[in-house]
């Protein structure tokens, strides 16, 4: 008896992820595909009262809550989007830019206020570098103003397209969550054997439910929240690219601040 | 009688030219350094540090003045680090075009400026430096921009144009 019961566990368990996968990519899924104000309602009401995840804690930390409510007049959900409305793509943004050596200390606290301004934060500064978080709808606005702070001498953007991992992450928790529905209502009438078993399954669904929501989470602010890096330092002297400029003429090599001021005998 | 010695004392000067192929006046406030090759030509510098230099490359017409401008510019920019602020077309004493190339970079996190100034002329290139930190730059600009000012690179004379073109004859 207690063994068909737990062939019938078994079975319950298989049958709830087979039903999950079906609608991998049915158009009844929780996450909105048309990726304008439908998506970033999604986010708003599922970050209040969370942590920013990158800065103050693991994946499992909340995205920020929405500019429109914390962060002054910048609101990631009414601003110009820079990914195409048609594609319904999650893009995660990023950008890399090396400005030139000069005014650094202004530069960087520039920098700083800019994300403010734009309903962002700072996420780390130190001597050279600065990485700011700017509402998504403000990334283009925010790369075209640090352009004008100083002499850009690099700049990487990136787009990576995080819809698929994004989908399968919410059909996966939303089955997770139904196992841990069943198992708990086993829990409930299960011999102390069989409650052995089943807790010890309840743990493992229930870590995996948070690890995942954790990464959603994360994917959710990573979206919401691009990140840009400043960094202020002459571009990297690889060789290839060293080659590429370095002519055959020495005296430009001795061009510089020092060796002009190097008057010593 | 008098125009032959006359004449006789400017082929004399012409004949004693020698040194610099470029003539540049020191401005007021700085003090010429002897001694300054092989790396300078010229070279003078003020209490508070601030440096003007000349550099004379032989370059057997390699290139042209926006070559060079854009070799200068690549150089300081992607590989040392340093801000264009600013290009501008400028014109030596004798009339030659150049262009100047100003520069910002932090040097002990305080900010310095960095002028460069090419002329080509005599199958030469001319490259006319100024720094110092942003706040003496600033306190000397009229005095630099006077020393700059004075800067030949061509010294053709009625006397003699083929030994002068060859040398700014100082006398």
């Amino acid at each position: 008896m207690r063994c068909d019961r737990w062939v019938f566990f078994w079975a319950l368990l298989l049958a709830t992820g087979c039903a999950g996968a079906k609608d991998a990519r049915s158009p009844s899924t929780s996450m909105p595909m048309e990726p304008g104000a439908s998506y970033s309602r999604s986010m708003a009401a599922e970050s209040n009262g969370g942590t920013r995840g990158s800065r103050e804690g693991p994946m499992a930390a909340a995205p920020p809550p929405p500019p429109s409510q914390a962060r002054g007049p910048a609101d990631a959900s009414t601003a110009p989007r820079p990914d195409s409305a048609h594609t319904g793509a999650l893009l995660v943004y990023t950008a890399q830019m090396s400005l030139a050596v000069f005014q650094v200390a202004k530069g960087i606290a520039q920098v700083e206020a800019l994300a403010r301004e734009l309903g962002g934060y700072l996420a780390l500064r130190d001597n050279t570098r600065i990485v700011i978080r700017v509402p998504r709808g403000r990334f283009n606005d925010a790369l075209g103003r640090i352009e004008t702070l100083g002499d850009v001498t690099n700049r990487n953007v990136n787009a990576e397209d995080v819809t698929d991992e994004y989908v399968d992450l919410e059909i996966r928790i939303r089955n997770a969550r139904a196992v841990r529905d069943r198992l708990q209502a086993l829990l409930a009438n299960a011999s102390v054997k069989d409650a052995l078993e089943i807790e010890k399954e309840l743990a493992r669904v229930t870590t995996e439910l948070e690890r995942m929501e954790g990464r959603l989470k994360l994917l959710r602010d990573k979206v919401a929240f691009s990140t840009i890096t400043v960094t202020f330092q002459p571009v990297d002297t690889a060789p290839v690219r060293a080659n590429s400029m370095l002519l055959p003429f020495p005296w430009l090599q001795q061009l510089g601040l020092s060796t002009l001021l190097s008057v010593h005998q | 009688m008098k125009l032959s010695w006359l004449l006789l004392l400017f082929g004399l000067a012409g004949l004693a030219g020698c040194g610099r192929p470029f003539d540049i006046k020191t401005p007021p406030g700085f003090v010429e350094l002897e001694n300054q090759e092989p790396d300078f030509a010229y070279r003078a510098l003020s209490p508070e540090g601030v440096v003007v230099g000349v550099r004379v490359m032989s370059l057997d017409n390699q290139g042209d003045l926006d070559f060079w401008a854009r070799a200068v510019t690549l150089r300081m920019r992607q590989l040392n680090g340093y801000a264009l602020l600013e290009s501008v077309p400028v014109a030596s004493r004798d009339g030659t075009k150049g262009t100047e190339l100003r520069f910002g970079h932090d040097e002990g996190g305080k900010p310095y400026l960095y002028r460069i100034r090419l002329f080509l002329a005599q199958g030469r290139l001319f490259v006319v430096e100024t720094g110092g930190s942003q706040l003496d730059m600033a306190s000397y600009q009229k005095s630099l921009d006077w020393g700059l000012a004075t800067v030949r690179v061509k010294c053709d004379t009625f006397v003699s144009p083929v030994l002068a073109s060859k040398t700014c004859n100082r006398w």
